[in-house]
């Protein structure tokens, strides 16, 4: 603009030309000014400008907090009292759903995102850095909704972006380690070196607390009991309960009721064939299976063939344990599956009553709608093998797309380059709100130690017995390149350790302070947000800034008219101004240097992925 | 269900129109009434979705003692006088003395006060009867208990632990402070280039065993962590896990479980950072957490619509522009659910509630293909007469394109009749100042045949007449009906928006010195002479959901 006065005539053409970008560039100024950035009336606020809001979004429990303090100031549910995930890991497939599910998801979104600041917190958004602790694989459109709602709604000045599995390494003390994140839609692992994550190394399974609540739901139909309220007060007296006693109704079984049964009396036993490895290497599984005769549901044939399925499930993981996987994959329609998968659940949860010496709890609960008729509320009997092998869903390996959760820390060891394995295999850190289970981190180091020790066991018996009468292939050894690693394996926040079988595992395992796995990551932000660190930050100006760029180019390259929809979709104007670490340019400017002596075995994949 | 009406507050978006009635998404944009603001500066409705909200003040909801902002952060935005919440069932919890004493040794404590009780004091939960000398806390007087529980609060594993933890990071981040570790600054490139970056990463690791080789020199990345190697072992818990508490006692305590509530609920530990034991009878008192007075600003002119009075004990505003005071309340019903429920009133006494309640919905259930009248009831807040005009707001065209609009199209089978032409509220006054006699009463003799005329006239399936327009006129209170006729194929919900329009005198200096001292007036604004303005705003109107009776095909279609 300045330049227009000191124009000489002769450029009057060329600045006709020249005037469009330059007004459009003013107006965007303007605009930039114009946002009601940071107002003028700065007002006395109660903490120091670097107290940070510490904010952990998981798709159901919210965390929050300020930086600096030990634990979290409010946590709750998300999706409401239900406790209802606010995503899932599906998104619709027809656009306009989409769009609709998305302006859903704002809505409850920006509700969440506001209570937190006027009534967990009670302060003042615009004077409030945050930090986001993210999930490595939160999906873009969330994060992007969030950025949107607490810049233009909540006029935070800054956002900064850190992985939780970082943080939670951090609230460990720890610069180095492989983090398992097992929370509700998923559990991934994400080997972190040096602060560095080695995001191209990431690796989950869908395993984790919603499957597990399926998976206690799919059991309670089939094996729970249920006992009706009685119908008057008298009938209590004179009906014994035991005649009343009904199956499961699935109206019973609400998510609120499945997710009091996983979080108050669920606990994770330990593996089943340590006890007895003779009797499961044994050629006769009949000693090992007596069950009782008055069984009608077993012929002979079938359980032969279901001992069997225990008997290979037993000496090998990987052998496709079709008794297992009826019961995890007994989603509701387990009950359909017809008699001989029937059966095989049957036997499995015959000899998981038989190894239990949990106690049957009796709960109360709300009848379902239909009955509602009774005298207050009917009685769930859990048996106590549910409470104690129900996670057992969790830790059964096998299927190629939904690893273990031991699988999935074995196969990201064998991503990482090999000079890393036996360091991270030594510091493992298991986070999330699956882990709280009593039980979970001790039984998943024994399952690591299962898995990678025991394929050389399963060739040896699966050749000698020969069940069918002809021999098995070579069972694929798929962690034989992690046995050497075996004596290294160690959980850092492990609460009962095993004996330390190398300096390293007696270095690491259970070593770390006792923070709860499901607090890690926020009490890894607090530190952060106290040592002034934390992640990317995109601070408000930029993002006003984008967005009135956008803007300005929306109508010019976007024709279609945006949809009437209020409160609706916009076109997501600074799509490139939230980091994330899919959008980190890959490094392909790096030169081929001359490759030392000492590095020359680290595999090309690296990455760096900070 | 009532049908129900709802409010749209456009929440700053581009577009005026509120979104289609039935997608999931805009029941957000819809708000009751008495839920949202009114912006003068602005002349728009606000809600609490787009409203910036300030703190103007921490109370304790128990003991209403305003806190002072500089110990609410001190304090963790919790109570630090005598309020805790029962960890079992949150009632608040009283401050109770022992039994006194038989012997005489312990009557040698120094505040023996016969009016306050004998110590040790503790808390105690008048519903669940949970006291909290059960977790071993006891107070030696029965004031300032959280002072005296401060210094275990400050004690607390997780905070010494935290403290541990920062003091173990700080030289480590502060030797690599202007590439800190994590990348604080601008972006994730913080070391500086991708070529150093991947060359670092690549070959500047640290290999067990091996030595450093480092091709660019000492890169700063190499050196940090360099000097992390060497200087700063791996971090010594205060605390192991390990050694906390056993996860074998947890497991153990499990298996032995008798009851559910033994065991503390989710809700009761999840805050808890630091490994804690499940059971329910190690639960702690809670502090009851303070809440605060907002006062709301108008997200776009920055003025404030609502703003309490300092004191926790009022309950009174010192600015308060609320909606309610400016547009007209808005009643719907639906005459013949209302007649049903009279006659189900008279008739059926006996019958258990859940089955009238039952009862009440089928009779006033919307029937596919009748027709029903509904009424709107609109009251003036304003001290002048208005003039209202109602539309049923058409969705903009543009959005129309493929299944969508022929989802649309099968979704408003229903046609909704409004009254097309204007008609008058009156003015709000004190219920003594209406005068009886000359209050047009029932409009029915001649208005009905009036609107009849020009309205739509249909009988339904009982040869009744229906009509829109005005039912009733009287004090500040105009009762109009419109008509939804509803075809044997629609289904859904009868679920339409509806844009209200209504011209106001916004000159009289009456009403606006009225407003000084009453209710505020939508007048007090604009003081330029004699002038009708005009202002609309949307509403979604619900009457609640097509029920099918005799037409079993009707769903196999679906």
């Amino acid at each position: 603009m300045s330049t227009v006065p000191a124009t000489p005539r002769r450029h009057a053409a060329q600045e006709s030309m020249m005037t469009t970008p330059q007004t459009t560039r003013v107006a965007s100024s303007h605009i930039v000014q114009s946002s009601p950035h940071y107002p003028t009336t700065r007002r006395h606020s109660l903490y120091g400008t670097e107290d940070r809001i510490i904010l952990d979004p998981g798709s159901r429990i919210w965390k929050v907090g300020f930086s600096g303090e030990g634990k979290a100031r409010d946590v709750f549910y998300a999706g409401g009292e239900g406790g209802q995930s606010l995503w899932t890991l599906n998104r619709a497939s027809k656009p306009a759903d989409r769009e609709e599910e998305d302006r859903v998801l704002e809505a409850k979104l920006e509700a969440c995102l506001r209570s937190v600041f006027h009534n967990s917190l009670l302060t003042d958004p615009k004077s409030r850095k945050v930090i986001l602790v993210e999930h490595p694989l939160l999906p873009l459109h969330i994060k992007e909704i969030m950025a949107r709602i607490l810049f233009n709604n909540l006029q935070v000045p800054s956002i900064s972006f850190a992985s939780s599995h970082l943080l939670a390494l951090l609230a460990a003390g720890r610069v180095t380690g492989l983090v398992l994140d097992c929370g509700h839609l998923e559990s991934s692992v994400l080997p972190i070196f040096s602060f560095r994550p080695l995001y191209p190394h990431l690796r989950t399974t869908p395993l984790a607390g919603a499957r597990l609540s399926t998976h206690i739901k799919a059991l309670l139909l089939m094996f729970g009991t249920y006992i009706p309220p009685a119908t008057s007060l008298s009938a209590t007296m004179n009906i014994p309960a035991a005649t009343r006693s009904t199956r499961v109704p699935q109206d019973v079984l609400t998510d609120k009721v499945i997710d009091e049964i996983k979080t108050r009396i669920c606990f994770v036993g330990e593996p089943l064939d340590t006890e007895g490895p003779s009797q499961s290497m044994s050629p006769g599984p009949g000693d090992d299976l007596d069950l009782p005769p008055s069984d009608p549901a077993m012929s002979e044939s079938e359980f032969s063939r279901v001992s069997a399925d225990i008997d290979s499930n037993f000496s090998s993981q990987h052998a496709g344990s079709s008794s297992y996987s009826v019961v995890s994959h007994s989603q509701l329609a387990g009950m359909e599956h017809g008699q001989s998968a029937q059966s095989g659940v049957q036997v499995l949860a015959t000899m998981y009553s038989r190894h239990s010496t949990a106690t049957d709890i009796h709960m109360r609960v709300d009848p379902p709608p239909s009955q509602q008729t009774g005298t207050g509320r009917g009685t769930l009997i859990i048996p106590g093998w549910i409470r104690e092998r129900a996670a057992e869903v969790l830790f059964e390996g096998g299927d190629v797309d939904e690893s273990s959760v031991a699988e999935v820390i074995l196969d990201t060891l064998l991503k990482v380059p090999v000079d890393l394995r036996k360091t991270l295999a030594s510091s493992i850190l298991v986070i999330g709100g699956t882990p709280m289970l009593p039980g979970f981190i001790p039984r998943l180091q024994a399952e690591l130690t299962r898995a990678v020790s025991q394929t050389s066991n399963s060739t040896s018996s699966s050749a000698a017995p020969s069940r069918a009468g002809k021999a098995r292939p070579a069972v694929y050894d798929r962690y034989a390149a992690l046995r050497p690693l075996l004596p290294y394996f160690a959980i850092l926040n492990n609460p009962a350790p095993p004996p330390p079988a190398s300096a390293n595992a007696s270095a690491n395992a259970g070593k770390v302070p006792a923070f709860t796995p499901a607090m890690m990551a926020w009490v890894g932000g607090s530190l952060a947000g106290a040592l002034k660190t934390g992640g990317v930050e995109v601070q408000r100006e930029k993002w006003d800034e984008a967005e009135a760029q956008s803007d300005e180019d929306v109508p010019m390259d976007s024709s279609p008219p945006r949809p009437a929809g209020g409160a609706g979709v916009r076109s997501s104007p600074a799509k490139n101004i939230l980091p994330d670490w899919t959008r980190t340019p890959l490094p392909v400017g790096a030169p081929p240097a001359a490759r030392p002596p000492g590095a020359a075995m680290s595999s090309p994949s690296v990455q760096v992925a900070g | 269900m009532a049908p129900k009406i709802e409010y749209y507050c456009p929440c700053l978006s581009e577009s005026p129109h509120p979104p289609p009635p039935n997608r999931p998404s805009s029941s957000y944009s819809f708000h009751p009434l008495h839920n949202l603001f009114f912006c003068e500066e602005c002349d728009a409705v606000r809600c609490n979705r787009c409203v910036s909200v300030e703190v103007s003040g921490y109370y304790c909801p128990n003991c209403l003692f305003e806190v002072p902002s500089a110990s609410v952060r001190a304090e963790k935005n919790r109570c630090a006088r005598n309020c805790f919440l029962c960890p079992n069932c949150r009632n608040t919890l009283t401050v109770v003395p022992s039994d006194p004493p038989e012997d005489v040794d312990s009557r040698m404590s120094p505040i023996v006060s016969t009016t306050l009780g004998e110590p040790p004091f503790f808390l105690y939960c008048n519903h669940c009867r949970w006291d909290s000398a059960e977790v071993g806390i006891t107070f030696e007087k029965p004031t300032g208990l959280a002072a005296q529980l401060q210094k275990f609060e400050d004690s607390a594993p997780e905070s010494l632990e935290f403290e541990r933890l920062k003091e173990h990071f700080e030289p480590f981040l502060r030797a690599s402070s202007s590439s800190s570790a994590l990348p604080s600054a601008s972006s994730h490139h913080v070391h500086t280039n991708p070529i150093t970056a991947a060359a670092s990463s690549a070959l500047a690791r640290d290999i067990p065993g091996v030595g450093k080789y480092n091709p660019l020199s000492r890169s700063r990345v190499g050196r940090e962590k360099g000097a992390h190697r060497q200087e700063y072992p791996d971090y010594k818990s205060r605390v192991e896990v390990g050694t906390a508490l056993s996860g074998e006692a947890d497991v153990e305590f499990l298996r032995h479980l008798e009851t559910v509530s033994q065991v503390a609920a989710l809700e009761q530990r999840w805050t808890n950072s630091w490994v804690s034991p499940l059971s329910a009878s190690d639960l702690k008192p809670l502090r009851i957490p303070l809440q605060s007075k907002k006062s709301k600003r108008c997200p776009s002119c920055r003025h404030i619509l609502i703003k309490p009075e300092q004191k926790a004990q009022s309950v009174r505003f010192k600015i308060k522009l609320v909606a309610a005071n400016y547009l007209p309340a808005i009643a719907v019903t639906l005459p013949h659910a209302q007649a049903a429920i009279e006659m189900l009133k008279r008739t059926s006494k006996t019958t258990s509630a859940a089955a009238q309640a039952e009862e009440q919905q089928a009779a006033g259930a919307l029937i596919a293909g009748h027709s029903y009248s509904f009424h709107l009831a609109f009251t003036n807040p304003l001290y002048d007469p208005i003039q209202i005009r109602l539309a049923k707001a058409i969705a903009p065209a543009q959005t129309a394109e493929g299944d969508e609009a022929a989802e649309r199209a099968r979704r408003s089978t229903f046609q909704i009749q409004l009254p097309s032409a204007a008609f008058p509220v009156g003015a709000f006054a004190e219920a003594w100042e209406y005068d009886d006699e000359d209050e047009a009463m029932f409009l029915d003799d001649d208005g009905m045949e009036v609107v009849e005329a020009r309205g739509k006239k249909g009988k339904d399936g009982r040869g009744k007449t229906r009509s829109v327009g005005i039912v009733e006129k009287r004090a500040n209170v105009t009762i109009v009906s419109g008509e939804v006729l509803i075809p044997k194929e629609a289904r859904g919900d009868v679920k339409f928006n509806m844009l209200v329009s209504y011209t106001y005198r916004s000159d009289d200096p009456e009403p606006s010195e009225e407003a000084q001292t009453g209710t505020p007036s939508r007048s007090h604004g604009a003081n330029k002479g004699p002038e009708m303005k005009n202002f609309s705003f949307y509403t979604v109107v619900d009457l609640g959901s097509i029920m099918y009776r005799e037409e079993p095909k009707l769903t196999a279609d679906l």
